[in-house]
């Protein structure tokens, strides 16, 4: 007998997109397996096979064990930086009151920055001699930092400039808060709970599993996609100092022919993102969030 | 004449429930008949799957001795008024009523000459140019049944089309429709879980539960001489009183005997001894909830003002009693 | 859930932080509500200030020791000289062409992928969503070698198309979610009926669907344009000739030929930049409301 037509159809809309994510994203994510055991360089057409010569490349590879290390401090800085910036925000930001809008739509501004235009504007906010930030802390009687120049803070200068586009994860959080059934914080509050209380008894549980996802969601740009005005802004200076594993592998693939090798360090990237993301998982599994 | 319905062993379940369980009927053309049964009883996917908006798991459905189980919806001839009315909010009501005109392609002016007459006949004609969420429920009520005769249908599938209307207004409107159906006699289900609905409209009652079709007939006939209990006690308000074994009432241990409450009478020759827990008083009647010595409760109407308290003891003769077979509640 | 707790269990915790904070209430509420959000936004607003304040400083002079909140004199000198520089013109058209093919192709995508998702029920949908999110976690960086290695195989390189590649991803299943939670809005029985009076199913899409969630097709539509207007990383893998470059690699060009030239590059930052913001204070009624979920929804009628 004729099963009933909708779900059929659903699918049936969902088939560009699912063609597309074929095409662009699952065959490719599997040639790179296939590069990665190869000489390819980028440039021919004819890849040959060579076996784990790009494996024990990898393996004494200074630049990519700072490469790792640059990433790492990266990640362990910049998601907790911008995990709390977007969470706190949006809970601050998201009760209604007058002109609240405004106040919201000015802190997702930053977010609409075009990538090279956020670098070109922190070259400046970070320049040591007239950047705005040095002669902020002018005022303070700080005699303020050569930024870009010192690999630490170079580094720190980066997850300054990571701090400020992170609208998605705060309009995620301004809809679920909403979406919060208001008559629990009201049963709190008759119980004398007072807004600390509620933030921590109430709206974080509930929150949890968002709020999981977005801290996911964030080490997977954090570690990968963020790295773009990150590129433009030090690539890879000082000392290998911000030479984020995104940048390796632009450099290997794009500069320096190294298709075959960028496409191992590719794979090690997915590895290591798996390995974070399991680890936080395990971590939050224990606090029963994702029931 | 047209609209002859024959529904044989349909069937359909979602997942593990059996959502309409090999229902037989047959709908008489311009028969005005009625579904009734608790939520949840299958009532919906009945009018779904002789609309032709799902698929039966098997069974068959004959429109006019036409088998229409390959047919898509919009070929079937059928009509449906939904229960939330399934009015566009992004359209007027002039919009609304041509939307289904315009998708098969009739002209623009034919189409809005049609919705025009379509929206006089039922008093909404000063209405067109007005979105739903500026109507109140009986107007859009009004325009879901417009636009449902603007199908021109061989049978109206009504979901429940009073359900969502405050009381004075679903009297006023439950007349209309009875009106209407007389004026078109065209064939006609309407789907109501009230029993109000059930007994005033409709020529004959079918009476459901859990996808089984439990009786069907006139809905005096059905109140008269429920087949089941199940039917006894839903039909009727405060529902027929039930006592297994018989009790009080007499009988034997293989019998449910069961008595409506307008059958119990207050009369101090009466066989059955019982005591007033509570009296509502509801103005045209009155209901007493009383007890017997054995514990069984029974329910009485009387005239209002019937004159005894909580704790009177009271005298009841009951007339017209109903017989079930204890074990499978069937009538005898 | 973790919901178990009873509630009585907060008032032991809660009522000595409430008698501590009783006094200053009206202070406390006051500076919450608007005072530290102030200062917060004047944060977030700040980079852009300064981008701004810095291209009105005249060009050659050197930039003033201390912080200055608005030039002493203002000129828009840097904006007349930035295209005796670079083909500023030419770029910003470039950019409007992409983005006027590739915005209209990511909301179609989209609003289909959403509309399908909204109707599949139960165990598909969540099948459905379930791989939506798998694609979510799945980073650019992991595709861009090989990606690009089709599109070169493809002989696509140093044309557009690579461009559209994002939109045809719908950019981010951020925007398949908004369309399709905003189509959970409309019920079954407007569908039905639509059926039962014939439409089939890319009509009920087009003329029933569609016009019912016109704030989110609004909202997707500028996000998607910010996201393509800004596009960096694909324009610089495969625009190889310099006339078809697009705004943000004109800015990096401009940024290698004059590193230290502030008031141009904060004019370039400006013009590259106002777009998004412009064509954000559309979308910001709708995504940034008291309600997003319901502005998104609110039924699009007139
Ligand atoms: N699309 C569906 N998917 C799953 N279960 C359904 C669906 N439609 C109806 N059901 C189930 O079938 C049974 C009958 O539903 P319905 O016909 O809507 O009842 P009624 O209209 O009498 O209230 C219910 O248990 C309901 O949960
Ligand atoms: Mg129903």
């Amino acid at each position: 007998m004729t099963r009933p037509r909708p779900a059929l159809t659903g699918w049936a809309f969902l088939a560009p997109y699912a063609i597309a994510v074929a095409l662009l994203v699952a065959v490719p994510a599997l040639l790179n397996v296939g590069y990665a055991f190869t000489d390819h360089t980028g440039l021919t057409r004819d890849p040959q096979f060579v076996g784990l010569a790009n494996v024990r490349r990898m393996l004494d590879d200074r630049f990519l064990l700072d490469s790792l290390q640059a990433s790492l401090f990266h990640v362990s800085l910049a998601v907790p930086v911008r995990f709390v910036a977007a969470v706190g925000l949006g809970l601050l930001l998201a009760a209604p009151r007058p002109g609240g809008r405004w106040f919201r739509t000015a802190v997702y501004l930053p977010t609409v920055i075009p990538d090279v235009a956020l670098a070109v504007l922190f070259l400046w906010v970070l320049n040591p001699l007239y950047g705005p930030l040095n002669q902020l802390l002018g005022l303070f009687g700080h005699a303020g930092y050569n930024w870009l120049a010192d690999p630490t803070t170079a580094r720190i200068g980066v997850v300054l400039m990571l701090a400020f586009p992170i609208g998605e994860g705060f309009v995620v959080v301004l809809a679920a808060r909403r979406l919060l059934d208001g008559r629990l914080y009201e049963a709190a509050a008759l119980e004398g709970c007072g807004p600390f209380g509620q933030l921590r008894r109430l709206t974080l549980p509930l929150l949890a599993p968002v709020l999981v996802l977005l801290a996911v969601r964030d080490i997977i740009l954090t570690l990968q996609v963020n790295f773009v005005p990150a590129y433009v802004l030090t690539d890879g200076r000082p000392a290998n100092a911000t030479l984020y594993l995104p940048v390796y592998i632009f450099d290997q693939v794009f500069e320096f022919s190294g298709f075959a090798y960028g496409s191992l360090v590719t794979i090690l990237l997915m590895l290591i993102t798996a390995v974070i993301i399991t680890g936080l998982l395990l971590l939050v599994r224990r606090w029963r969030v994702l029931r | 004449m047209k609209g002859v319905i024959r529904l044989a062993a349909l069937t359909r379940s979602y997942g593990t429930t059996t959502a309409v369980d090999g229902v037989d009927l047959e709908v008489r053309a311009g028969e005005l008949i009625t579904l009734v049964g608790p939520s949840g009883s299958g009532k919906s996917t009945i009018l779904r799957l002789i609309a032709g908006l799902d698929r039966p798991d098997s069974g068959r459905i004959l429109v006019d001795d036409v088998d229409v189980a390959r047919m898509p919806a919009h070929r079937r001839a059928v009509a449906m008024v939904f229960q939330d009315y399934a009015l566009f909010p992004h359209l007027t009501v002039l919009g609304n009523l041509t939307f289904g005109l315009r998708v098969r392609k009739v002209r623009r002016a034919e189409a809005d000459q049609r919705a025009r007459i379509a929206a006089q006949r039922l008093g909404i004609g000063d209405l067109l140019d007005r979105y739903p969420d500026q109507m109140s429920g009986g107007q859009r009520q009004r325009v879901a049944l417009a636009r449902a005769l603007l199908r021109d249908p061989s049978v109206y599938l009504l979901d429940e089309p009073l359900a969502s209307l405050d009381a004075p207004l679903r009297f006023a409107t439950r007349a209309d429709l009875l009106a209407l159906h007389r004026e078109l006699r065209t064939t006609t289900i309407h789907v109501t879980h009230d029993q109000h609905e059930a007994m005033t409209l409709g020529d004959r009652v079918v009476v459901l539960a859990a996808g089984q079709i439990r009786q069907v007939g006139p809905p005096q006939q059905v109140y008269d001489a429920p087949a089941d209990t199940f039917v006894a006690g839903f039909l009727g308000s405060p529902p027929m009183n039930l006592v297994p074994g018989g009790g009080v009432l007499g009988g034997d241990a293989t019998l449910t005997l069961g008595v409506r409450p307008e059958d119990l009478t207050l009369d101090d020759a009466g066989r059955i001894a019982a005591t007033v827990e509570a009296v509502e008083a509801l103005g045209s009647e009155a209901i007493l909830l009383t007890r017997c010595p054995d514990g069984t409760r029974l329910t009485v109407r009387t005239g209002p003002r019937p004159g005894v308290g909580p704790g009177d003891e009271v005298r009841l003769r009951a007339d017209r009693l109903h017989r079930f077979d204890a074990a499978t509640g069937r009538r005898r | 859930m973790t919901g178990g707790e009873p509630i009585h269990r907060f008032g032991a915790a809660c009522v000595v932080r409430r008698l501590w904070t009783g006094g200053g209430a009206v202070v406390g509420r006051w500076l919450g509500r608007y005072v530290v959000p102030a200062l917060f936004a004047a944060l977030f607003v700040a980079p852009l200030w300064f981008m701004l304040v810095g291209s009105l400083r005249p060009t050659g002079a050197p930039p003033p020791r201390t912080l200055e909140l608005w030039p002493a004199e203002p000129t828009t000198a840097a904006y007349t000289r930035l295209p005796e520089l670079v083909p500023l013109l030419r770029y910003l058209a470039n950019s409007a062409l992409v983005v006027a093919l590739a915005v209209p192709v990511t909301v179609l995508v989209a609003s289909l992928t959403g509309f399908g998702l909204r109707l599949l029920s139960g165990a598909a949908r969540r099948r459905a969503l379930l791989g939506l999110l798998v694609v979510l976690l799945v980073p650019v960086t992991a595709v861009w070698a090989t990606r690009f290695e089709v599109f070169r195989l493809a002989g696509a390189v140093d044309t557009y198309l690579p461009l559209l590649a994002p939109a045809a991803l719908a950019v981010s299943p951020f925007l398949v979610l908004l369309y399709a939670w905003s189509f959970g809005g409309v019920p079954d029985s407007q569908l039905q009926a639509a059926r039962l009076e014939g439409a089939g199913w890319l009509t009920i899409w087009r003329r029933l669907a569609l016009p019912q969630v016109k704030p989110a097709t609004l909202a997707v539509a500028v996000l998607a344009f910010t996201f393509h207007w800004s596009n960096f990383i694909d324009p610089l893998l495969y625009l190889t000739s310099g006339d078809r470059y697009t705004w943000p690699l004109g800015l990096r060009f401009l940024l290698l030929l004059n590193p230290t030239d502030w008031p141009l590059l904060m004019a370039g930052s400006v013009i590259a930049t106002a777009p998004c913001v412009l064509v954000f204070l559309f979308a910001q009624r709708i995504l940034l409301a008291d309600d997003p979920l319901a502005a998104l929804r609110s039924k699009g009628r007139r």
